[in-house]
């Protein structure tokens, strides 16, 4: 892959601009609540600018590694700062951006002790910002553990339903996938023989067929617990649920893409063979987790375990997309990670407007929704309409991609994991029929619609799922760059 | 692509998609609180579409080559998708009925829905079905038809459930929604199967020799079949018909719009398209014919024991629509296309008589209209009656000649099973329409009484039907925006039969040549007649007993009140199977398997640590020795390594 150094550091300024955050966030006192969320509000903005500015100025014609800065860091170990921008990180980097400042809009009401919650907000989002920017793979997995820490707090403290219980499993369930991708990079670090974390440079390596197999399983499963890829899904809904408004959004919407993008930059990337070698198993999770998830979330009564294992189901769209190993499957795999991400920050901004109103996020208790806040639940049903896979919506397009490639590589097992979108639509339909449509709950009739203010967050990842359901190639040309080159390695 | 912009056809075109989407767009964020303001928008962002279809339809006539637009919408690697526009005999004529039909639609609503507090909602919902129906109609390649054809589905769902509050509506809405779209995944994998054999979804080239060469016969029977899954889901053909009855709960012009006259048709069109790649495969045409045949006569049956109007008209519509298949299927292109063109007038006629009847009593029943009056609504009661001819197939109106078409295509096929199971759907027909046509006209003795059962048993259920009705108790006129379009409708009812010559040769190229088959002609004409004659003695002559001739043989009237038992039988697959096995055992093994095991190593891992902790005992001596032990183990090993 080609480097192109930049003569500004972007990238580092993205990353940092969180920590200066934090940084002024803990010098500032409890009671100055508004200057807490002005200053968290305006750090994601610089973040959000910053990442938007990239999506941008990329250069597509000239492709490769762009916005690049190097700096040795450890040298006998092999380890620099090494960030840099292409075509799969590109989106997710606007996807975090966008959700980040979203997040922060929509906990503008937070009373709890706003000045941990943002400083640890911000913390969670350094790392994200990290993870998908570091092509070394030690600070890779350095911003991997910082993103995932602050969750464990930020349930236990802000969260509601069950949140030590489903704190402690999300964290448990993390760490265990963190004790298998450990040894997997290892394991690569180590055979190489190059003594350096650069996985440009460790792409260059041919690793023999056996340690391609097992650190490719290694780092499947270990990232494949963050990308709640099936059986390893369970903690995810338990941890939405618990989470609060912001950080299912950012859980949902950004840390379980940490998992999947995982998987593709460092197994497939490193390891083509053992990639051909496990990707049918690889293929064949991914589609249990489509049908799986949309049937288990068939009958659950709670919006946020509704939305939990639509997540469970959108993601193993992700996986099978990548499980193709198709120019198709990929483009399309990367951009539903962006599109998910988006999606399901809305569902949770929605649901959260609702759930700090009533308390309540039972579908049955619910009702009527569209007489008491039209413009909440709007924002609902067109979530609820984007993941039912309707066209208009960005995430229309990465399914439509994904699923044509996955019934020319799995063949029956593609049409299985296609024919589920059915029930999918029930499963959307579903929910917002009970919650918004018919009769409303007297108890709820004298709530306030949502206010153009609050409104904004989500009328900005509204506006986004528009904007790339219209015009695809806004994003998929970009995501091209480096597929092509990507698939040729496989 | 600097030269389309500057290409006048390529803007109108552009122009009529883009304008109703902007509308919606305008509408749901700006204006949807201002009725008078949303109106303006969406009239005119029909307006200009109508005008422009009309005058491109006058331009092209008697075109040659197909004009056709691309775009880059989304190329990614073997999915090549634009957008574009396609520009035929067989998509002009689509583009024009669903310009005019929506147009009337809009001003028919005025009446209709004046005074509903959401009003501009209303209009919102009609502009996007009116961009996803006019784009889906000049698409060019097929993806693009699958996007819009999605899309007016999602338009059909909000507009059943438009009155949400009401649980039945919104009910019918999720129905819609997920019935169509179970035939939509056909369609779909239909699309990946072309997607990935034939490298192309250009309708063009999906229509040309090509096809055949690239990919084995089996392929392309299983590619029809499953894009027919499609058509059957959203033409409401058997089995998956049952949604349409039920998307009644809509305001009626909705009903007339898409549930009868153009997004219905959409699957029809789609064979339409498509034809020559449809019909290379026979084995496709046979299972199209089968399935339009069986839907005649389900839906035939079960119009005649509905007193609900709209019921009436909806499976009369599942029946024409099968009948329109049958047509096609039968190897007659015309026949089944300019079915659909009259059936879109006289249909859409139907439910906006309809439509004003409702209004005016506040009831669906037509015993209670007829009861009451019906017939005093003297511009509604008599288009009703020419649209009801038209149904029925009587000369001159429209049904006429193109009934004729279907039974003549019907009559050529070897087998004459189906030409007779179509003249028998002709009987039906002419018979079911008449009933209600005789009960509201000439409302004998009986029929007081049986509207005043029903007026009972509507009571008992807390009302039904219309959602408004009751607000318009006072005595008024019809509106003349109500009026307007039923003339207008019932001009073209009138007037299309005479232009089967002419629309023939539009469309396919040559003047038709008929031998007008007398034999066909009197047994086409003599099953409507007899289907009115019969209609006539049940429940129009002075001493009619007023009850249907199926009254005789009880266990079939019961089968066709219960509708065929279809509705049962997917109530049964949706809570049996989807609930009840595959969505509670997912959820079981999910709680107590997935979950449970990760919680059992959880647990044991604690009660392990609790077992363990026994060993810490805190007594100096067992800790003195531990150390001592494992220190000389270390060191007995950094001995024995040198």
């Amino acid at each position: 892959m080609a480097e192109h150094l930049t003569n500004f550091p972007y990238l580092t300024c993205m990353v940092l601009s969180p920590v200066i955050g934090i940084a002024i966030i803990l010098f500032l006192k409890e009671e100055q609540k508004f200057l807490i969320r002005a200053v968290a509000l305006v750090s994601a903005a610089v973040s959000l600018g910053f990442s938007i500015y990239t999506f941008v100025a990329y250069d597509r014609a000239l492709g490769g590694l762009q916005f690049v800065e190097k700096y040795e860091w450890v040298k006998g170990f092999g380890i620099s700062y090494f960030v840099g921008v292409d075509g799969l990180n590109a989106p997710l980097l606007l996807l975090t951006g966008i959700v980040i400042f979203t997040g922060v809009l929509t906990m503008w009401e937070l009373e709890l002790r706003v000045k941990e919650y943002f400083a640890f907000m911000l913390f969670l989002v350094t790392g994200v910002f990290g993870v998908f920017m570091s092509m070394d793979i030690f600070f890779f997995f350095l911003f991997y553990e910082i993103a995932v820490v602050p969750m464990y707090v930020l349930i236990l403290i802000w969260g509601s339903t069950r949140k030590e219980y489903a704190a402690m499993k999300l964290t448990l369930y993390l760490m265990a996938g963190s004790g298998l991708i450990i040894p997997g990079l290892l394991l690569l670090y180590a055979t190489s023989g190059l003594y350096t974390f650069d996985l440009l440079k460790l792409h260059g390596v041919h690793f023999s067929p056996w340690v391609q197999k097992l650190a490719f399983v290694l780092l499947l499963f270990g990232f494949g617990v963050l990308a709640a890829m099936w059986p390893f899904h369970t903690w995810s809904p338990v941890g939405h649920v618990a989470a609060p408004t912001a950080v299912s959004m950012l859980h949902a919407g950004v840390l379980m893409k940490l998992g999947s993008y995982g998987i593709l930059r460092i197994p497939m990337y490193l390891c083509p063979e053992g990639f051909q070698y496990w990707s049918t198993l690889f293929g064949l999770l991914a589609i249990c987790g489509i049908v799986y998830g949309v049937f288990v979330g068939l009958a659950q009564t709670d919006l946020k375990y509704v939305i939990g294992y639509s997540s469970v189901s959108h993601m193993g769209i992700v996986a099978l997309g990548l499980a193709t190993g198709t120019v198709d499957g990929l483009n399309g795999s990367v951009f539903q990670m962006f599109a998910h991400g988006i999606m399901t920050a809305l569902f949770f901004s929605a649901v959260g407007y609702i759930y700090d109103r009533t308390h309540t996020r039972d579908i049955h208790e619910l009702g009527g929704f569209c007489k008491i806040m039209p413009v909440a639940s709007a924002f609902f049903i067109t979530a609820a309409l984007c993941g039912a896979g309707v066209p208009g919506f960005a995430s229309f397009w990465a399914e439509l991609l994904v699923f044509i490639s996955a019934v020319r590589v799995f063949g029956i097992g593609g049409l299985i994991a296609l024919a589920s979108i059915v029930v999918g639509a029930l499963f959307a339909l579903r929910v917002v029929q009970n919650s918004f449509y018919n009769e409303p709950n007297p108890k709820f009739t004298h709530f306030e619609d949502v206010s153009p203010f609050l409104g904004l967050p989500r009328m900005i990842l509204i506006a986004t799922l528009i904007l790339f359901g219209i015009f695809p190639s806004l994003m998929l040309d970009l995501i091209k760059t480096a597929v092509v080159p990507f698939v040729s390695g496989l | 692509m600097a030269m389309q912009f500057s290409d006048t056809t390529f803007l109108a075109c552009l122009v009529t998609s883009i304008l109703p989407i902007l509308s919606f767009g305008l509408i749901m964020i700006f204006t949807r609180e201002n009725p008078k303001l949303s109106l303006a928008i969406s009239l005119t962002a029909s307006t200009i579409p109508l005008i422009i279809a009309w005058g491109l339809l006058f331009k092209y006539w008697g075109i040659q080559e197909p004009l056709v637009y691309n775009l880059r919408w989304l190329y990614s690697d073997m999915v090549k998708i634009p957008f574009g526009f396609l520009l035929d005999p067989t998509s002009l004529l689509m583009l024009t009925i669903v310009a005019t039909i929506s147009w009337l639609v809009q001003i028919y609503s005025i009446g209709y829905m004046g005074g509903d507090p959401g009003f501009g909602r209303f209009y919102a919902f009609l502009s996007l079905f009116a961009f996803s129906m006019l784009t889906l109609s000049i698409s060019s390649g097929l993806l693009q038809l699958y996007i819009c054809w999605e899309l007016v589905g999602l338009a059909s769902y909000l507009l059943i459930g438009f009155w949400y509050e009401k649980f039945s509506a919104s009910e019918a809405g999720k129905k819609a929604f997920v019935v169509t779209r179970f035939g939509d995944v056909g369609f779909f994998m239909g699309l990946a199967f072309l997607t990935i054999y034939y490298g192309n979804l250009e309708i063009q080239q999906v229509n040309s020799a090509a096809v055949a060469q690239a990919m084995p016969a089996w392929l392309i029977t299983t590619a029809a079949l499953l894009i027919f899954c499609g058509v059957m889901g959203k033409s409401a053909q058997f089995p998956i018909h049952v949604w349409l009855p039920d998307a009644m709960e809509g305001p009626t012009p909705v009903s007339a719009l898409l549930h009868s006259a153009t997004m219905v048709a959409a699957g029809v069109y789609l064979i339409a398209r498509i034809y020559p790649f449809f019909s290379a495969s026979p084995e496709a045409m046979t299972v199209a014919l089968a399935i339009g045949t069986i839907t005649l006569l389900l839906s035939s049956t079960i119009g005649m024991v509905a007193s609900d109007i709209k019921q009436v008209w909806a499976y009369s519509t599942v029946s024409q629509l099968g009948f329109m298949i049958m047509g096609l299927a039968a190897g007659s292109f015309f026949a089944g296309y300019y079915h659909l063109t009259t059936h879109a007038a006289f249909k859409a006629l139907l439910f906006l008589c309809s439509g004003v009847f409702i209004h005016h009593f506040g009831t669906n029943d037509f015993f209670i209209m007829a009861a009451q009056g019906g017939r005093k609504l003297k511009i509604p009661m008599v288009t009703v009656t020419i649209a009801a001819l038209a149904l029925a197939g009587i000369f001159p109106l429209a049904g006429f000649f193109s009934k004729e078409g279907i039974l003549g295509a019907l009559a050529h096929l070897d087998n004459k099973i189906w030409l007779f199971a179509g003249l028998f759907g002709a009987f039906l027909t002419a018979y079911y329409s008449f009933r209600v046509i005789f009960v509201m006209l000439f409302p004998r003795e009986p029929i007081f009484q049986i509207a005043a059962a029903h007026s009972h048993a509507e009571e008992a259920h807390g009302g039904h039907g219309h959602g408004h009705g009751d607000e318009h108790g006072e005595e008024h006129g019809v509106p003349w925006v109500m009026n307007l379009p039923l003339l207008i409708l019932a001009f073209f009812t009138l007037t299309l039969g005479f232009l089967q010559g002419a629309l023939e040769k539009f469309l396919t190229g040559h003047a038709g040549h008929h031998e007008i088959s007398i034999p066909l002609l009197v047994s086409a004409v003599g099953a409507a007649l007899a289907g009115i004659g019969l209609a006539w003695l049940d429940w129009g002559a002075k001493n009619a007993k007023c009850v249907g001739f199926i009254s005789r043989v009880p266990v079939l009237e019961n089968f066709f009140i219960q509708k065929w038992y279809m509705d049962h039988f997917w109530r049964w697959f949706l809570n049996t199977i989807i609930y009840g096995l595959f969505s509670k055992w997912f959820t079981l093994n999910d709680r107590r398997v997935v979950d449970g095991g990760v919680d059992a190593v959880a647990f044991s891992t604690v009660g392990s640590g609790r077992y363990l902790s026994k060993y810490q005992t805190a007594l100096l001596q067992v800790n003195l020795l531990f150390m001592v032990l494992v220190m000389a183990g270390v060191g007995l090993y950094l001995v024995m390594g040198r």
